[in-house]
Order: C-alpha cells, then structure tokens, then sequence
C-alpha cells in the first residue's frame, strides 16, 4: 500500500478537481480521464483510456482538433479554445438544468505539451476543460440587457415605433449613404389633422389611442429598410431609402388613405381621423439633411393649405430658384 | 534609436535572438500550415507610450485598417505581444487550419486567435529558449476588429512609460496574408531581459 504523503497527492488531486482533464498519446489515444471528464461524458476511464478520442466522441470536429494537436506537438506550445468562439468541445450537461437557457456547458480549454524531460520529445498533450457556463451566462444576460437598452433609448414610449433621437440619427446616416453612392433618398413628413380637437374630445387617453393606432396601421405599410418613427406630437416621418419621388408619392398616398378609412375605436367611441402629408425627395440642390426635412415640412404645410387629407411634395424650396 | 535601456552589446544579442526565435517560428508555421513563410528583418525598438500608435503606424502603415489579437505571457520574462492582421485577416488560412465549414464570424475570430497563438506562441517560445528561461501563456483574446492602426492603443489608460517593442512581419509566400507580429516589453521587463541577454552572450 502506499504511504498517503504529499509527493502521491497529485493524482488524487487531479482525479478530484472540479475540471476536466484528460491527456492524449501523439496517436490521439487516450491516456488519462479524469473523474470530472467521467461524470460529464458518462464514460468511464478503463471504457476510454486505451482507445483513439475520435473513435470514442465522433461528434469532436476531428480534422480542426487534429490540426490543434499537430500544432501543439510541432510547436511544443500551449494553445486554447474559448466559448466565445467556439461555445463547446464535447456537449456536455451544464449544472444549471432550470436556470440556464443554453444547450451544453460553456467550455474554454487549454491544450498543453507535456514534455518528457529526459528525450525532450512532446509524447502528450494533455486537455484540460474549464467549465465557464456562469460567465457566459452573465455576458449572455449582460448583452441583452445591454440590446435592450438600446431598443428603449431609440423607441418611442407610446408607439412603440422609432422615436426623435433615431429618427435624426438616421437622417444623418441615409443622408450621407444616399449622396455618397447617389442613391436616391425620400422623405414623407405627416401631421393627424385637428389633432387637438381630438384630445379636446376624447380627453388624452383618446389622442394616445388614435397615435397608437396611425403606428400600427402605417408599419405594414414600409419597407424594412425604410425608418417609420415619431417626431413629436402628432407628427410622424418615413424616411425612405433608394426611393424616388413618384415612389414615396405613392406610399404617401397609401398612407393617408388608410389614416382615413376607418374611424379608431376607442371604448365604444369612434375616432375619426386623417392626416395631411409633404414629400420630399434628395436633389442635387439640397446640401445638408436639415434641408431635405426642411422641404418635406414646407410640403406639410402645403398640404395644410390645400384643405388637408392630401399629400403634397416639393423638389425645390420656395426661396431657391431652379439651377 | 534604442534609448539607453540595453547597452549595445545587449541589444546585438536581442536581435540575434530575435532574428533565430523568428526564424524557427517561421519554420514552424510553414511546417504548421504546408505552406512557405516569408519574414522581414526584425526591428527592435524602445518606444514611449505616448507615441506607441504612431509608432505602430509607422511599422504597419498608416493607413491600414486591421484586426489585432493580443496574447500575454508570465515567468522571469514577461510581456504581452499583439499580432496584427490585414483586413482580410487570416481568412485565407482557414483551409490550412483546419476549418472545414465556410467560415462563421465567430470561426474566423477563432481562426484568427489560432493563428496568433501559433505565431506568439513559437516566437516568444524561441526566444526564451534561447535565453533559457520558462514562461507560459494565457489564453490569446480579440483586442480590436477592422480599425484604423492609430486607434488600436489607448495610451490613457495605460501604466507604462517605456516599452521594447519586437516587430517581425510574416507573410505567405502564396497568396495575400500578412502578420505584423509584435512583442512588447514593459519597462519592469526589461531588467531580466537584461539579465538573460547578459548570460546569453556570456555563453559564447
């Protein structure tokens, strides 16, 4: 029997660590398996040791671990995996079988050279497997926590569509895409009409329905590269993409049709209610993306003008004289 | 150009390290890969933090946008090396190394973490060896993806004054792929740097 001394701690330890840990020959036969690799691949140590990896786990990506190894044994140098790339090398249960929300343990591995220090040969590799399913669940709570931020910071609160701050960040971004690669670029400004009437009617829960309501009754209405968003009040704008004039015209048109269509149920109340629409179009006269906004709010007014529940557009403002 | 951090017999010791430490690697990777690598010279300076992205500007180009992998390593030596890739990255390798699949994002982030381990790996191992001295490494991570060379130091948050930087670059003979390699010193280094330099030339 051995003597139970420091220098016969070391299997022992290794058998009992909460960590994987195995070693392969040159030939990729195993020579050692931990208990902790035993328990979580439900193969014991004399059923594995003896016998080629990629026979006993087909589902390893043999040719990339193959290649790993030879670099190892080449290179007589470390290298790693991590679960950020790579989320696991054997699929293995995770000990958060309620909490968790992902498939298999999170593994980062290290592959190591070991050395035999009398030939200085590498005659094994030996794996060692970190279980690191915690963090990467904190970073997978960190990170849509963080998406969510960003959802709320550019969505408007009562609509649920875009809000003011992504609308201008937009314009800036398709402004300078647009001009950049001369694409054409459109916008659509719109205003409810009498929106104050209706609030003054129906009291604000009322006004908030009919703005709830123009939201979901234009979103099917726009491409998903099109940017649908409150600017403020009962003001909306569509910024329209590789759109022409005549294009966005037409999406006008469609909108303030279905704006008008139907009265919005409120209660046992209904809202009638309609919009007025201006257009605009990126021309070479425009320089900065305040000036096509400026142009689609003078066609709001237009359209104000001409009786409301209509759409109008302008190419050029009032004060520029044709080039 | 080296200011007063090496004595001349020193800093000849280290570009003769380097030189063979590089050489080895680079030998290593073409066995690695089954393809023929080319390096440059290695270039060996002593540069200041607040001067460290022009620096690497001046070694990359100024122009040049990359990805770059950073990597530290831990015993009587110690440091951090950071290999940058060419935009394209290492994508090219991708065959090379293994990877069967068309490359996922995330594959090529991997893929470019294991060409940058194989490369600092078998540097830094040369030179060490030849300096006989033990270090081991900790896992290499992604430092920065598809950005301007001048961006990719933040000096501001940084705690050293003065670094020796190694720089080698390596391409494929075949094809498009480059990596600036380089290995950086910190100034608390450099004493046993100084040190293993010193019994190195003394073997002779």
């Amino acid at each position: 029997m051995l003597a139970w001394n420091p220098s016969n701690l070391l299997p022992v330890l290794i058998d009992n660590i909460d960590t994987g840990i195995f070693v392969l020959d040159t030939e990729f036969n195993v020579v050692l398996w931990n208990r902790f690799m035993v328990s979580h691949s439900g193969k014991h140590s004399t059923d594995v040791i003896g016998h080629n990896i990629f026979d006993m786990f087909p589902e390893l990506p043999k040719k990339w671990f193959e290649k790993k190894i030879q670099s190892v044994l080449l290179l007589k140098n470390f290298s790693f995996t991590s679960w950020e790339q790579r989320p696991w090398l054997f699929p293995f249960a995770h000990n958060r079988p309620i909490t968790g929300g992902i498939d298999y343990m999170q593994q980062n591995c290290v592959l190591m050279p070991l050395e035999n220090p009398s030939t200085q040969e590498i005659e094994f590799i030996s794996v060692v497997i970190f279980d690191v399913t915690d963090t990467a669940l904190y970073q997978k709570q960190l990170s849509e926590a963080l998406n969510e931020l960003e959802q709320t910071s550019i969505t408007d609160g009562l609509t649920r569509i875009y809000n003011r701050r992504h609308l201008q960040a937009s314009f800036n971004l398709e402004f300078s895409r647009a001009n950049r690669h001369k694409f054409p670029l459109s916008m659509i400004m719109f205003d409810l009409d009498h929106f104050k009437k209706i609030n003054d009617t129906y009291g604000h829960p009322g006004g908030d329905e009919v703005l709830r309501e123009v939201a979901k009754r234009v979103k099917p209405l726009v491409r998903t590269e099109d940017v649908f968003g409150r600017y403020g009040g009962e003001e909306f704008c569509v910024l329209m993409p590789d759109t022409t004039l005549e294009g966005a015209i037409a999406v006008a048109e469609r909108i303030r049709s279905v704006l008008q269509s139907v009265p919005v149920q409120f209660g046992n109340l209904h809202i009638a209610m309609s919009a007025s629409l201006g257009v605009s179009t990126l021309t070479s006269e425009i320089r900065t993306h305040q000036e096509l906004l400026q142009l689609a709010d003078e066609s709001l007014y237009d359209a104000k003008h001409n009786g409301r529940n209509c759409v109008s557009s302008r190419q050029m403002p009032v004060n520029s004289s044709p080039a | 150009m080296t200011k007063k951090i090496l004595t001349s017999d020193q800093r000849d010791a280290l570009q003769e390290v380097t030189n063979i430490a590089m050489g080895q690697a680079g030998a290593s990777l073409a066995q690695v890969l089954g393809e023929f690598v080319q390096l440059s010279v290695p270039q060996i300076n002593v540069i200041e933090l607040e001067e460290i992205n022009q620096a690497l500007a001046m070694l990359v180009g100024a122009t040049t946008v990359v990805s770059a992998v950073r990597q530290a390593f831990t015993g009587a030596l110690r440091g951090e090396a950071v290999a940058i890739f060419d935009q394209e990255g290492c994508i090219e390798l991708a065959e090379l190394m293994g990877y069967e699949k068309e490359l996922t994002p995330k594959a090529e982030q991997e893929l470019m973490l294991d060409v940058a381990n194989v490369l600092i790996g078998a540097c830094i191992k040369g030179i060490t060896k030849l300096l006989q001295t033990d270090i081991t490494f900790s896992p290499p991570s992604v430092m920065a993806k598809n950005m301007p060379i001048g961006q990719l130091m933040h000096p501001s948050t940084m705690e050293w004054k003065l670094a020796l930087v190694t720089e080698v670059n390596f391409a494929l003979e075949k094809g498009r792929f480059t990596c600036h390699l380089t290995q950086f010193w910190p100034e608390s280094s450099i004493v046993s740097l100084a040190e293993a330099l010193d019994k190195f030339i003394e073997s002779f």
